[in-house]
């Protein structure tokens, strides 16, 4: 029972695999399904609380990654994805919410951009005058430069890397359309349309959802190529409620892209 | 799996991947926090990954490990994560200021974490174009801790260690009174009158910080243990270094109480 505890202990803390190319992630079962079963050679490693799946797709090698749902899941798991599996690329992806009329159900998102809309400053105001959330002064989220010891800032959210994107808009979706556009998260389910309209106009986000733009800041942190993906499972504009199972045409169409991705050269 | 010979391969293997393991990690948002502490470090060392330090040492004889914060949940959360895998600290205390939700707090006070509440998680009612925002009907969305099995666990609150947070009460402060309470955190900076009382309504928090909350749940997805002091501060949101002064301070006297 001692050393069994020992071992326990031990699988959480030692590096569980071999480096592989791309660490592929989802926040939700559904979000993970369809590239787990992509895999060929797949091997399920339980990390703590954490679940991966490793294969190849394509001529990658990759691990899947079930992240769980927004900030607090999302970054805890990337850290340990990152410093367990060493990718040269992260592709997170899954569902999202339009927050624009032109999206519909199963369209994808490649993103140009991924940020974190939710943090902000409000104005003071005295008891009884009310909140505004239109007023309302987003904070941009920062990275310490430890080269400089700048604590920089990302108004503009973190771009998508450049080579993946162009892979990605030639990639087909077999269930929507593909469109580049700016991928926004906050632990938040926005659905007053004078908000969603709000964060279209402020931030020129296509969609919203949990993970991208917090796991973009890692990537950025860590200096690894990054993309998101998000496919639309709920489009408020058309009165479309969410559907889950728009997640398969993300996980598709990851699969999909990997098979076009060309090899990734060694990281330096 | 139960041979010497791999354990010992496994242990050795862990040693060259790990430090040396600290007994306390101390995270806090910034440097006017964080320097005095670092300054008293018995056999002081440093060591950066990506965009996060870490200054490790020994204090009061205890071996801690002390981390920056930046005041924010993804930064916060990072340093967190990557502590607890490279020193697997026994205990986390997160330390610094914050403004008073609760209208019986006073600048000054030192509210001790009772419990954690990340009150980011929101879901609006559905409401058509020009129908108007109305912060105050937003419903709370918990956090759904990633839980072994490929499952969630929804957490509108995070617990405080008790016998850290029994310590943490029998605390003295000259600027203040001593008080348990919910520590709240998002990277929002809250200046309306009416959403902080909708906040410490909704939520129950006593104040709020930038990240004690969400460094208490990666605690709690890694299985440690935490607790978290916070000083009162001004409530016009300005930085006030007085009180990170005090919390620096604060946090000293809390690992001294620390058995």
């Amino acid at each position: 029972m001692r050393y069994l505890t020992l071992l326990l202990l031990l699988a959480v803390t030692l590096r569980a695999a071999e480096p592989v190319d791309v660490l592929v992630q989802g926040a939700e079962n559904l979000e993970v399904q369809e590239i787990v079963a992509g895999l060929r050679d797949a091997k399920k490693i339980q990390i703590g609380r954490f679940s991966f799946w490793t294969g190849r797709i394509g001529p990658h090698r990759v691990a899947v990654q079930l992240t769980g749902q927004a900030l607090l899941n999302c970054t805890t798991s990337t850290i340990i994805g990152i410093e367990e599996f060493s990718p040269k690329l992260i592709v997170n992806q899954g569902t999202s919410g339009a927050q624009a009329p032109y999206l519909t159900l199963h369209d994808i998102i490649v993103g140009r951009g991924a940020i974190d809309y939710g943090n902000f400053t409000t104005p003071p105001k005295a008891a009884g005058m009310g909140s505004d959330p239109l007023h309302w002064t987003p904070v941009p989220q920062g990275l310490r430069n430890l080269t400089t010891g700048a604590f920089e800032t990302f108004p503009h959210g973190f771009a998508g890397d450049p080579a993946a994107l162009a892979v990605a808009l030639r990639t087909r979706n077999p269930m929507g359309r593909v469109f580049a556009g700016i991928i926004g998260s906050a632990h938040e389910v926005n659905l007053e349309m004078d908000r969603v309209r709000w964060s279209h106009q402020t931030f020129g986000m296509d969609v919203e959802e949990m993970e991208s733009g917090h796991v973009a800041a890692i990537a950025h942190a860590y200096g690894i190529r990054y993309i998101a993906f998000r496919v639309v499972s709920d489009a408020p504009y058309e009165g479309v409620p969410f559907y889950a199972l728009a997640a398969r045409a993300t996980g598709l169409f990851t699969v999909n892209f990997l098979e076009n991705l060309p090899p990734l050269p060694a990281t330096p | 799996m139960k041979s010497p010979t791999l354990l010992s391969i496994l242990l050795f293997a862990t040693t060259a991947l790990r430090a040396e393991p600290a007994d306390v990690l101390l995270a806090a948002a910034t440097d006017t926090e964080l320097q005095p502490l670092i300054a008293q470090l018995g056999s002081p060392h440093t060591e950066t990954r990506a965009a996060w330090q870490f200054w490790t040492g020994t204090l009061d004889g205890k071996k801690v490990v002390l981390t920056r914060t930046e005041g924010d949940p993804l930064n916060a959360v990072a340093a967190t994560t990557l502590a607890i895998r490279r020193y697997s600290p026994r205990l986390i205390i997160t330390f610094g200021t914050a403004r008073p939700h609760d209208p019986a707090l006073h600048a000054g006070d030192i509210v001790v974490s009772g419990k954690f509440a990340a009150f980011d998680g929101i879901v609006s009612r559905v409401t058509p174009l020009d129908g108007g925002v109305a912060s105050a009907t937003w419903y709370r969305l918990p956090h759904l801790l990633a839980t072994a099995g490929e499952k969630e666990t929804p957490a509108y609150s995070f617990p405080a260690d008790s016998a850290a947070l029994a310590a943490a009460k029998s605390l003295q402060s000259a600027h203040g009174k001593v008080i348990p309470g919910v520590l709240g955190s998002a990277n929002q900076v809250n200046l309306e009158a009416d959403r902080i009382a909708w906040l410490h309504q909704t939520w129950g928090t006593s104040c709020e910080d930038g990240e004690s909350a969400h460094v208490a749940g990666c605690a709690q997805l890694l299985g440690v243990p935490v607790v978290g002091l916070r000083v009162i501060q001004s409530a016009d949101g300005k930085p006030d270094a007085a009180a990170e002064k005090i919390a620096g301070e604060t946090a000293r006297q809390l690992l001294e109480a620390i058995k």
